[in-house]
Order: C-alpha cells, then structure tokens, then sequence
C-alpha cells in the first residue's frame, strides 16, 4: 500500500490537473482542487519511510521512457516560448539543453544500472508534507481569489481552467523531485517546475507579468543547464543515477566537487539566491497565490532541498566554506535590502531568500545540529511565510495597493486578516515559535564558523527589525474597536485560521517532529521527552517557554479586557484632539491629521545603492565556490 | 529534588531582581542629581512611583498598550529567571528580545505619531543591543565552549582578560540599555528629546507602572551578564557596578546624539571591536 503513495502523490495532481483544463464550470473545478488538496494531504500524511529498495521498479520500464519523453517535450516547449519572445538567451540556453541531454541519454546514461526508485526519508517526507498540506491551503485559498482576481480584471474567456491546471501540475512536479531518487527524474521535475513557475508568473499576461515570467525562465533555465552539467560530472565520477548511491560514493572524491558545487550553484538559482532574485522578486506581479506557492512552499525550496540532499557529500570542503559565505551573505544582504522596502510583497520576497540563504548556509556546514536546523527552518518559514502571503494577498484585494503605508492600520480595517498576519510575522521572530528554534540550532552550530556567526547576528538582528515594524504598522490604528472578523468566504478564512494554528502548533511539537524526521540525520543530537531540545553547547527549554507564553498572554488578555472596559483615551497629539481619531485642532479651528511614516531608510538600505554591488560580492562568492572546487 | 531547588532558587532572583532595580534606579537618580548640583530625591523614591503609577486607571488608545507591557514584563522576568538557573545565553537573549518586540508593537499600534518615530528609534536601539549581545555570547563560547551561563562560573581567571574589546561593546549595549545620553534616542527618562517620552508617550497608568518594572528586571540582566565577565569573587558584583557608575557619569557629561551616530559612530566601532575581539579567540 505505502509503495504505491509517491506515484499517487505525483499522478493524482498530473490528472486533476488534466480535469481542470478541460473543466469550464466553476463549481466542478472548484470540487476538483479541493479533492485533489485533501487526497494529497492525507496521502502524504499515510507516507512513511523508509520503502523497501524495490518499492515501485515493476514500474521502471514504463516511467523511464515517459521521463526522457516528458524532457524533450518540455525543452521544445521552452525553445518555442524563447522564439516566440524573441528572447535569445531562452533559446540558447534550451539549445545547450537539449544538445547535452540527447548526448547523455543516447551515449552516456545507457550503462546506468537498475535502483531504488524513490527516496523515502526525512527530508522528503518534510519538503511533500510542506508541498501538500501548505500548498494545499494555499489552492484552496485561490478558489475565491481567483474569483476575485477574474472579477477584477474581466479577461473575455476566464482563464482560471488553466490557472488552476498549472497549480496543481506544480504540486505534482515538486512531489515528484522530493520523492524520486533518480537524478536523471530529478532534472525533468525541476524543469517541469521551472515551466509551471513561467505560466503561472505570467499569468495575468501583462507586459510586466510578461517581462517577469521571462525573466524567472532564462534564470531558471540556466540552472537547468547547470543541473544537467553536475549530473553529467557526478555520472562521471560514479557511474550512477542513484542519488542516495552518489551522495556516497562521491564523498571526499576530489574530482566530483566540482559537479556538485555546480549543483548548488544550480539550486542557488531555483532558489532566488543572490545574485539570482531578480526572477523572485519580479514573480510579485502575479496573483497571490503564486507568490505564496512559489515563495513559501515550492519552487525555492527545491533548491535547498538539492543543496541538503547532497550536503553530505560536500561538507568539509572549501567549496563548502564557500557555500557558507554564500548563504550568509544572502542572508544578510537580503535582509538589509528588506529594510529599504514600502511594497510589502517584496518586504516578503526578500525576507524569503534571506531566510533560504539561510538554510544554504546550514547545508554547507552540514553538521547533524545544522541539517536539523534547516529542516525545521523549511517547515516553518513555509507554514508562516505562506500564511503571510495569503493575509497580504487577502488584504490587497481589499485595499487595493500592497504599500506598506496604505495598508496602516489593517487590523481595524480587516480584523481577521490583519491579526493573523501579525501572529504569522511574529512566529517568524519571537520565541517560543519554530523559525527562533530553528534558529536558535543555526546559533550553536555556526559558533564555530567565525564569520558566519557575524554574518548571522547581523542578518536576524534585521530580519527582527523589519518584521516588526510591518507587525507594528498593520496595528496602527489608534482606533479602540472590539475585535468584529469581517465578512470573508469560508475558502479564504479556512486555510488563513488552520496555518495560523498549524504555525503555532507546530512548533509546540518540535520535539516530536525533531524525533519523527531527524533522527536519523542527526544521531549525536539528542532531544529530550521533557520537552528540551539539546545540543552540545546549549539547550532550549521549549515547554517551559511555551507554558510561560501562555500564561503571559493569557494575563494580557486579561488586561486587555479589563482595559476595553474603562475609559477610552486618544493619542497625544500636542494639541487639543479634534475628536475624529488621529486629528488635533489647527489653525483657523480646523482639524488637521497627525500623519507620521514609518523610515525606511532608503537612502541607506535602497535597492539603487546597492544592487550592483550586492550582486558583484555574491557573483564573487559563486566564483569563489566553483574555484575552491578546482583547486588542488 | 535538585532541579526544585534550581527552580525554587531561580524564582526567588525575581523579587530580589525587582527591589536591586529599583535601587539602581535611584541610585541613579540620586547620583545625577548631585552631579547637577541637586540634592536628588531619596532611594527609595523609584518604588513609590511605581506604585502610584500601579493604583492609576487603566487608560488605553489601543488594546496593544494593555497587552505590551504584561508580555514585557513577562519576558524581562523569564530571561532573568533562564539566567539564574544558568541557562543558555542565547535562550536567554531570544526571550528578552519578546519584552521590546512587545514594547514597540504598542507603541505603533498607538497611532501617536511620537510613538510611532520613537518606536522606529527603539528597533534600531535594539538592533545594537542585540547584535553586540549576541556576539558576547559568540565570546562566551569560543572562550568557554558552550553558550551555557554556567560556563563563565568557575573559570580559573576572568573573562575580562580575554574579552576586553567585548566588554567595551557591552559597556556601549549598557548605555544604549539604559537610556542614557549620547543614546536616549527613544524614551528617556527626562526632558531631553523632542518624542515626549518617545515609545512610553501613551502608556500610562498602570501600563507604563508595569514597563517600569519591565525596564529594572532588564538593566538587572543587562548587569549580570555583564557580571559574567568577571564571574570569581567580588569582581562579580564590582565590574557591573563599575560599568553602571560609568554610564551615569557619561549619560551626565555627553551630549544627546542623533540615531545616525548612534548607527554609524558607536555602533559601528563596538560591532568592530566586538569582531576583532572573537577573531583574536579564534586565532
């Protein structure tokens, strides 16, 4: 029963998919994602490892085919896109493509011998329970938005059929690249990605969204080739497409770095790294959804889940102190960069690849304490980030803007939305939530690693400030009104109230989750039943910190409500109020509003100033890996 | 048994916490008053403030200033008890970063424009306290070999020996802490800025009563941890003492500075020594 579970994660999506493309009637299609949502939820939930070595093989014979089928047809599709566009580099970069991978799979892989057809461990399980159960709230979610969106925009022929046929065929593809252990499979369901990621950027098919879904698929695309060429070295080396297999047989061989340090440089670019953000932030033009599927769930953690997949062959190395450098100057950088940022997408975007920069660093410290780390880091950030992206896409359909400014003062205007969207930017900052465990593990395995430890304290002392300050600025009202959740659909509501439970319980059971997912990656590491996470140098006290949490608030809302029943005052204006809130009495008796912005620094932090060079020391950085890889 | 006993002695730092800041807190007072040539009010004075401020009604222009300072106080307190039971540093440095996180939320949440500047000033006051904290825990372990506060006890010779620059960053955290001059950016305790009393300006009552108390607890961990640095014999209780004198003395002679120097000046040049510091432990 379990061997069959990874084909149903992957075929189920594929044809529900099909379904939605052929299906023109809203309630039929709205029936199918929710279907599909729930199977895969549940089917991912029944999947455990490890499967038995020969788990599927009677269906080799037929998947194999359908694989290099399925690559070629992509790659022509991509060659098709990139002339139609007229966008040389797409069609160059595809052109290389398809040349090395006939070259491989006519002359080169035709030796490969026969292996397990999936990988069935904790870090799988983790990134297909992320993909199905957050990118499910997150399709559910799109049903109404889309609605919304449609509304909104008035295409002649609605274009949801599609849409949601693309959304699903992604959770298909991200299932297939965390399940199988073929490398060869690995690169068709990371192009299949990079395909879904261009349809889905560009779907509101204007010329911005245009431009961006280009750019998304010539840097995707480029990491395709880089993938292609790492796999080629690493069959070199070892003669096999064995993932598990590689990752030992390559450790400590000299001559493999080199491939896999262009396999992080690949999974740098899935992963928005810089210097590759242009395509992430750019994705901010399509619908929310997407940005909360590509940013928070999926697409990039492809990325880091290549780079943690094949960690373990690489740590150690100088490519590997490369690798650290790398992630923690993106983090940092990243994150100052967020500072300077009034859209709040894009405070999202950048908070997104420096937290991803984050768990690149992880995998090349790649010490038990570190992979642990990264694993629980992609749980949470995916559960609070993607909640963060569906409150933002929520509120601007709203108000109409995604300006930090214009959005002031949400939680009166939009209660619900705008408290959960509080609640999810302070899991990602405040303990007792999962990211400061997760993070708190990143403290004491980079202890070690001089310069990562000041690039760390940098970056999460600026990831709090930004945080934060957005969390501060959704409250600020200066209105004193009970706590009335505005009227939304049940398919918008669902998935916000289930992952803003989910965020919160989920890192109540870290400890459980540490045991379920990482003991095997991290034998030396021990979590105790008492509810006290353990490390060599230190421990954190989850239980104690979330039974004080919970006192706290619940003496707060004490306060609080005993404070709601008494006198209501207004703020302090330096003259007398006016009696509207936020207004004092000006000249000629007139009310005049008391308007105070939040600094974004932009002269300091700004794109403009430090985009070229951010990009140059991160070019840097990439060089510096590829030249550690050759040097003797 | 024992672990009750760890517990039962780590809760029992607590009133003693509150009753040592409020001492320090007049102490303060007093001692800047006679460096103005005032007579200053007596020590005890601090504690009848609070309870004034705590008998007051509640008055709020938002439910977060309800809700700010019972969560800052819990967390000033926890890290205090973390600390006491020898806890790790950096659980300890996590859980007192709740109370400001919390601190700033009411703040902007309040609508006053005053609040809402300070509250900005505050984020980046807790940006260099934060930093620096964290790299004098990177300290504590390249010296020690684990972020535990038990660490630092029983070591044959003080930290300060091999933490000097450190202890200068920790010195500059102090007084950013602290409120003091050049760094009371962003509610300090007297007429010297153009916020009102910036963060503070609408808490009031029993609120900001209960904020007082938050602040004590956490210039209480701010001097333990700096009591680590010398965590044999009396230099326990000297050092810290040392420090808060000298940043008295400082907040009385320096001059109020923009938060731009405060960034680029003072902070930079302590994120630099502090780095240089835990190079040289690491070479």
């Amino acid at each position: 029963m379990s061997d069959a579970i990874p084909l149903v994660l992957i075929i189920v999506p594929f044809f529900a998919s099909l379904l939605c493309l052929l299906s023109r009637s809203t309630v039929c299609r709205s029936f199918i994602v929710i279907a599909t949502a729930a199977m895969l939820a549940v089917s991912s939930l029944l999947l455990q490892g490890p499967l038995a070595p020969d788990a599927g093989l009677q269906w080799a014979g037929l998947i194999d085919p359908l694989i290099i089928g399925g690559d070629f047809l992509l790659l022509a599709i991509m060659f098709v896109l990139g002339c139609r566009y007229r966008h040389l580099l797409i069609v160059l970069l595809t052109l290389c493509q398809l040349g090395l991978l006939s070259f491989l799979e006519f002359f080169v892989f035709v030796e490969e011998q026969g292996h397990a057809l999936w990988q069935v461990d904790g870090l799988s399980l983790t990134l297909v329970r992320v993909v199905c159960i957050v990118g499910g709230f997150i399709c559910l979610h799109a049903i109404p938005y889309m609605q919304a969106h449609e509304n909104h925009l008035l295409p002649a022929r609605s274009r949801q059929p599609r849409f949601f046929a693309v959304l699903l065929l992604f959770l298909g593809a991200m299932n297939g690249l965390a399940l199988t252990n073929d490398l060869a499979h690995f690169y068709f369901f990371f192009e299949l990605t990079t395909l879904c990621s261009f349809l889905l950027i560009g779907h509101d098919r204007s010329e911005e969204a245009t431009a961006n879904a280009l750019t998304a698929l010539w840097m995707n695309g480029a990491g395709g080739l880089l993938l292609l060429l790492a796999v080629w070295g690493l069959f070199r080396q070892s003669a096999q497409l064995d993932m598990n297999g590689l990752v030992a047989a390559v450790a400590g061989n000299q001559a493999a770095l080199l491939p896999l340090t262009l396999l992080m440089a690949a999974a740098f670019s899935k992963s928005a790294q810089l210097p590759w953000q242009r395509w992430l932030l750019g994705a901010m033009v399509a619908p929310a959804p997407v940005s909360a599927l590509l940013h928070s769930s999926t697409m990039v953690k492809a990325g880091v889940y290549l780079a943690l997949r094949f960690a373990p062959a690489f740590a150690g190395t100088l490519p590997a102190r490369g690798l650290i450098l790398a992630g923690g100057f993106t983090f940092v950088a990243a994150a100052a960069l967020a500072i300077s940022q009034r859209n709040a997408k894009k405070v999202l975007a950048y908070s997104t690849i420096s937290n991803l920069g984050l768990i690149f660093a992880c995998a090349g410290i790649g010490s038990p304490a570190a992979l642990a780390a990264a694993v629980l880091l992609i749980i949470f950030h995916a559960v609070s980030k993607g909640l963060l992206f569906l409150c933002i896409g929520t509120a601007e359909q709203q108000v109409k803007s995604r300006d930090v400014e214009v959005l002031r003062g949400l939680c009166a205007r939009m209660p619900l939305t705008g408290m959960v969207a509080v609640l999810a930017a302070l899991t990602l900052v405040v303990p007792p939530f999962g990211m400061l465990l997760g993070k708190w593990l990143v403290f004491e395995a980079a202890a070690d690693h001089f310069l990562f430890y000041l690039l760390l304290v940098l970056g999460s002392s600026l990831t709090l400030l930004f945080w934060v300050r957005l969390a501060g600025t959704l409250l600020a009202s200066g209105e004193l009104a009970g706590f009335r959740p505005e009227k939304q659909p049940f398919l918008s509501r669902f998935p916000l109230v289930a992952l803003a439970g989910g965020a919160v319980l989920l890192a109540l059971t870290a400890p459980l989750l540490h045991n379920r997912l990482l003991a095997p990656l991290s034998a030396q590491f021990a979590a105790g039943g008492s509810g006290v996470l353990s490390t060599a140098a230190g421990s954190f006290p989850l239980a104690l910190l979330f039974a004080v949490a919970g006192c706290a608030g619940l003496l707060a809302m004490i306060g609080v409500s005993r404070a709601m029943a008494g006198r209501k005052g207004a703020a302090y204006l330096a003259g007398a109020n006016a009696g509207l809130p936020g207004h004092f009495v000006g000249p000629m008796n007139r009310p005049v509003r008391a308007v105070a912005e939040n600094s974004y620094l932009v002269p300091l932090f700004g794109e403009e100033r430090w985009n070229l060079w951010v990009n140059l020391a991160a070019g840097g950085l990439l060089l510096f890996m590829l030249g550690g890889a050759l040097w003797k | 048994m024992e672990v009750m006993l760890t517990a039962g002695l780590s809760l029992a730092t607590l009133p003693v916490a509150i009753l040592l800041g409020g001492l320090l807190s007049g102490i303060d007072r007093r001692l800047t008053a006679r460096l103005q040539s005032r007579q200053g009010p007596p020590l005890s004075q601090p504690f009848f403030d609070v309870l004034k401020l705590l008998a007051k009604e509640r008055v709020v222009t938002n439910p977060w200033q309800a809700f700010a300072p019972v969560t800052a106080l819990g967390s000033a307190a926890l890290a205090l008890v973390l600390f006491a039971a020898q806890g790790d540093l950096l659980v300890i440095l996590f859980v007192h970063l709740v109370g400001g996180v919390f601190l700033v939320l009411g703040a902007l949440a309040s609508g006053s424009p005053y609040s809402q500047i300070a509250g900005q000033r505050e984020l980046w006051q807790m940006f260099c306290c934060e930093t620096l904290l964290f790299l004098i825990a990177g300290g504590l372990y390249l010296s020690t070999g684990s972020f535990r506060v038990s660490g630092a006890t029983g070591l044959p010779a003080p930290l300060l020996f091999r933490l000097p620059l450190l202890f200068a960053a920790f010195v500059f955290a102090l007084t950013v802490k602290m409120r003091k001059s050049p760094f009371d950016l962003a509610g300090c305790q007297h007429a010297h800025q153009e916020l009102v009393r910036g963060v503070y300006t609408e808490y009031v009552g029993p609120h900001l009563g209960l904020l007082e108390i938050a602040h004590w607890l956490e210039v209480v961990l701010y001097l333990a941890v700096g009591s680590l640095f010398w965590a044999t014999g009396w230099g326990m209780v000297l050092l810290p003492l040392a420090a808060f004198l000298a940043v008295i003395v400082l907040d009385n002679i320096a001059a109020r500075l923009t938060w731009r120097w405060m960034l680029g000046r003072g902070w930079g040049v302590a994120f630099v020594l502090a780095a240089v510091n835990l190079f040289w432990l690491k070479g």
